[in-house]
């Protein structure tokens, strides 16, 4: 029973980094245009430059593998589990945003990311 | 304000982005199309009838009849407009912003099943519920006042 559970989050973890990944690879080739989209046309033509970035298809490759070790958690583990560990996920994309965007993260942020995640892990487990 | 940041300087670009209610608005509501996407996948998937799934040829069989069905198209539909929102929205705020904030669906899905289908909140699904509205609060207000604060 011990190993699984080390199982089920190893896997968990698993999904979150990749998802953390893919997350960073698009934030920072939107970055790297320097658009501020404010019109459904410019959204498109965003979209259509983000396209021709190569690592923003290598970022959907590791959203399809996040897909992939989530639903192998999924089979594996009930629902209120799976979804309380995955609340990790609010704190490696902050982690990642401080270390690979340079955003800062305010002591009032981080604050708040500590109450989404224990929100939902009471909102889960209740 | 209005003097135009120097290309290349990316600290000019972050200062500039702050939280509006629109932009919290279009998190929300992304948020809201991610579930109804989900919703969708696991209608077309219930609606095949190969529910077990222990071959490679059932597994195309299974490809064969989820392909048909409408719900699938709807929700492949919902995924390329989540992603066109979400870049838009990312070229405008921080990403530690979009994502906490985008933690709605865990307040509006209990709240949604206790109003339509009177499921019961228990109370430590109401704490979480209020401890989710307190971080989102608390992360807008941080990208609101970007600079100085805390």
């Amino acid at each position: 029973m011990k190993e699984h559970i080390f199982l089920i989050i190893g896997m968990i973890a698993l999904t979150d980094v990749c998802d953390t990944c893919a997350q960073l690879i698009l934030k920072s080739s939107i970055n790297s245009l320097g658009w501020q989209v404010s019109s459904v046309k410019k959204s498109l033509s965003l979209i259509l430059q983000l396209l021709k970035i190569p690592r923003v298809w290598f970022g959907f490759l590791l959203s399809g593998f996040s897909l992939l070790f989530w639903l192998a958690v999924l089979a594996r583990t009930d629902l209120n589990l799976a979804f309380s560990i995955d609340s990790m996920r609010y704190i490696l994309i902050a982690l990642a945003s401080v270390l690979f965007l340079k955003e800062k993260v305010s002591l009032r942020r981080w604050l708040g990311i500590a109450c989404v995640v224990c929100g939902i892990v009471f909102v889960v487990l209740g | 304000m209005d003097i135009p940041a120097p290309e290349g300087d990316s600290k000019a670009m972050t200062a500039k982005k702050s939280l509006t209610l629109k932009i919290f608005l279009f998190l929300v509501l992304t948020d809201m199309l991610e579930t109804l996407a989900q919703f969708c996948f696991k209608k077309s998937a219930i609606s095949s009838s190969f529910p077990e799934i222990d071959t490679l040829a059932k597994g195309f069989l299974f490809l064969k009849t989820v392909i048909v069905s409408p719900f699938l198209w709807l929700a492949l539909f919902l995924v390329v407009s989540i992603f066109v929102i979400w870049s838009t929205l990312l070229s405008k705020i921080d990403l530690s912003v979009a994502v906490p904030v985008a933690s709605f669906s865990y307040i509006t899905v209990p709240l949604v099943s206790a109003i339509f289908l009177h499921e019961q909140i228990s109370l430590l699904r109401w704490s979480g519920i209020a401890l989710i509205i307190a971080g989102v609060i608390l992360v807008s207000v941080s990208s609101v006042h970007n600079e100085g604060a805390l």
